[in-house]
């Protein structure tokens, strides 16, 4: 930051007439000095007082100024010590070899200090260069993705180089694209195109522009433009380490998404091989069941009792009814799954939905636990899609009924939290450990402890839960029940209307 | 039709399921005629004059809300769907097409012999209104428009008052959100489903009905409202 203007500050100043119109400023109180000096000094080592001048001006405006002053000190040494005084002439040869040593030393010293001073100059900007660099290295270490690297080295060079320059990237069609709000407007696409097709790997210069091209290991990435400017080697240096930076990063950014793709694959392969599992076991269980028990009806029917018959034929209605909802439970998760749920939504009383999911767990078969429902009144109308909540409720409650001991009893309650409806379902079970609890909303994860090892789940429900709720703009989450027993699943659902941006 | 047995034509495409209706509906006393197709289905109809349809909803030929169509071109009689899960739309457009009723695969056959009685009764009934219902508990008077739960008078509104006969008149069948919108608030104005729960509500309120373990007013799900009978 701040690089260029401050190199060229320093050249601009030593341009300047005033720094020529000090030499004769400084050589006048030599003069002054050398005067009160001659009556300490032999008048010969007088010439040291305007040689210090000399350094002086030198090293503080340039090489000009310096010769200036030693010309200038040369003519006032000679004019006003060099005997005969006050004349240019020189009579004694030792004091004319003095003379021009004299002069000699001031052209060396000047040129010294002025070599000296150009090269602080340099070193200020090269250590201003390099935190500039350490600066956006730093910058390019947190960019996420290639975008925001390209809009990072852009910004950088503009700041850096201010020069024009473009950062072009190939839009979808695979043709060079500039922003639209890009400063180039006369860069030739023609020679950006020349320039990025070029195989070459050294940048090119064309037309007054240097060209660099960003890679990754898939190829070019983006092709930057800089306009030369005339004697900015050093520029080109900086821009070619901004682009060196920007293309490291790049190769980051996109190693890092391969990474991530990489863990999604491999996630994927798990997710399959759980639900081949448990499509093989939960389908076939009721199955077994179902074959087994008709199978010895159609056979040997005659021989069993009215109430084995009656057994047998229970059995296979639960377990066909299982069955079914094992096939909704696998339809619901790959809606949700595919992103495919279309919201219809609707104004729906909660009161409503639940009453309806305790139902048809009421006549799933399996008789569940009492369940105590209490709505506020302050709970307004829903507007939401009331199926797909009533099915999140229904799996809810199935789950805590599950796990419900003999004699327990579910509480569903509803209230309204600010602008989100709350509704929270607890059990009295055995409960689920805390760093459990948000892992029971994975897809085929159940919890394998205490007495919950056995229990008939496909570690779907939750899933298929949080995804409906979670289509709604609501979340789930699981707690631990009151007092440290059982367990409080929290459904939040924002309360929409029609009209605040619910237009699904 | 008001011989000994009922006739059902049962149009069904999937074999097993038109053998175990059969069964179950002639062990129940109704003569049933079979139809895989729904155009075959159609020509049954005509032929046989029947007192109910039962109509699966997914046919190879063709789909079920034409076979709806075309029927109610030429003829009232009362038409059960079977519908599948999870598509609440489908029976929304069969019941606002003139499906009377629906029931849901895989359904228990309890269930569908509950629809069917409902609507041969409502049937046999016909259009002879009473002015009096009543089912021991709440009491409906139709001319005077007066309500009392077991013996206590209950004040409605208008339109409070006009859902319940809507009801009361149709015990036991489903009624879309659609058909009830119509039939309270009528055909040209925009009323919406939000009005129709907040009337509801408060019907249910003032009939001491549990909304979370409704007596008389039962949610269908992504349908409309149900009457129940006992």
């Amino acid at each position: 930051m701040g690089l260029q203007p401050a190199s060229r500050t320093g050249i601009r100043v030593s341009a300047t007439p005033l720094a020529y119109g000090l030499a004769p400023v400084a050589v006048g109180v030599a003069l002054l000095f050398a005067q009160l000096a001659t009556y300490v000094l032999p008048h010969a080592n007088l010439s040291l007082v305007f040689l210090t001048a000399v350094l002086i001006m030198a090293s503080r405006t340039g090489l000009g100024p310096g010769l200036l002053t030693g010309l200038l000190s040369f003519l006032a040494y000679n004019y006003f010590f060099i005997g005969p005084q006050f004349t240019f002439r020189v009579d004694d040869d030792g004091d004319i070899a003095t003379l021009l040593f004299f002069l000699l030393m001031a052209a060396v010293t000047g040129n010294l200090a002025a070599g000296m001073r150009r090269e602080m100059e340099k070193n200020q900007a090269s250590i201003e260069r390099l935190s500039s660099l350490h600066e956006f290295g730093q910058r390019m270490l947190s960019a996420v993705d290639e975008a925001q690297v390209v809009s990072l080295l852009r910004a950088q060079l503009r700041t850096a180089l201010a020069v024009p320059v473009e950062v072009l990237t190939p839009g979808a069609s695979g043709a060079l694209t500039a922003p639209p709000q890009g400063a180039a407007e006369d860069l030739d696409p023609a020679l950006a195109d020349r320039a990025w097709s070029s195989t070459s790997s050294d940048p090119l210069e064309a037309g007054g522009w240097a060209f660099y091209r960003l890679r990754s290991p898939q190829g070019p990435l983006a092709l930057v433009a800089i306009q030369s400017m005339p004697g900015s080697e050093g520029f080109n240096d900086l821009a070619r380490s901004l682009c060196h930076q920007a293309s490291l990063a790049l190769d980051r950014v996109m190693l890092a998404g391969e990474l991530a793709a990489a863990k999604l694959t491999s996630e994927t392969e798990q997710l399959r091989s759980a639900l081949l599992s448990s499509v093989s076991h939960d389908l076939r269980t009721p199955l077994a069941s179902i074959i087994g028990s008709t199978s010895s009806l159609h056979d040997y029917g005659d021989a069993f009792s009215p109430h084995d018959r009656h057994e047998l034929l229970a059995t296979v209605l639960a377990e066909a009814r299982r069955l079914d909802r094992y096939i909704q439970n696998l339809l619901d998760m790959t809606r949700i799954g595919q992103g495919a749920i279309s919201l219809h939504r609707d104004w729906v009383d909660i009161r409503d939905l639940i009453a309806s999911a305790t139902a048809r767990l009421q006549t799933a078969g399996e008789a569940p636990p009492p369940f105590d429902v209490h709505v506020d009144d302050e709970v307004p109308m829903l507007w939401v899609h009331g199926v797909l909540i009533e099915q999140a409720l229904v799996n809810l409650l199935d789950n805590a009924a599950r796990f419900s001991p003999p004699g327990g009893q579910v509480a569903i309650d509803a209230h309204r939290v600010e602008e989100h409806l709350e509704i929270t379902v607890c059990d009295q079970g055995p409960g689920i450990p805390v760093e459990e609890q948000d892992k029971v909303f994975d897809m085929f994860y159940t919890v394998r402890q205490g007495d919950r090892v056995g229990q008939p789940g496909t570690g779907l429900g939750l899933a298929i839960c949080r995804g409906l709720i979670g289509a709604h703009g609501g979340s789930v989450t699981a707690h631990t029940g009151h007092a440290g027993r059982g367990t409080c699943m929290v459904v939040r659902l924002p309360l929409l209307t029609p009209h605040t941006g619910a237009a699904t | 039709m008001s011989q000994a047995s009922p006739s059902v034509v049962l149009i069904e495409d999937e074999a097993a399921i038109r053998k175990f209706l059969r069964i179950s509906l002639e062990a129940h006393g109704y003569a049933v005629h079979e139809a895989r197709l729904g155009e075959v289905g159609i020509t049954l109809c005509a032929e046989k004059s029947p007192d109910l349809v039962i109509l699966d909803m997914g046919l190879p030929d063709i789909d079920g809300q034409s076979v709806i169509a075309r029927l109610r071109d030429w003829s009232q009689v009362p038409i059960v769907v079977l519908s599948v899960r999870s598509d609440e739309r489908q029976k929304v457009a069969a019941l606002d097409a003139g499906a009377n009723d629906y029931v849901t695969k895989p359904f228990g056959v309890s269930e569908l012999l509950a629809r069917i009685r409902v609507l041969l009764r409502d049937r046999e009934q016909g259009t002879a209104d009473a002015a009096i219902l009543s089912d021991g508990e709440l009491r409906i008077d139709l001319r005077e428009r007066r309500v009392w739960i077991a013996e206590r008078e209950v004040r409605l509104t208008r339109k409070e008052f006009d859902l319940l006969k809507l009801f009361a008149k149709r015990r036991g069948r489903v009624l879309t959100h659609q058909q009830i919108l119509n039939a309270v608030w009528g055909a040209d104005r925009g009323a919406e489903t939000q009005n129709l729960r907040v009337l509801v509500a408060a019907l249910r309120q003032k009939l001491g009905d549990d909304p979370s373990r409704p007596r008389y007013l039962v949610t269908e799900p992504g349908v409309g409202y149900r009457f129940r009978t006992e």
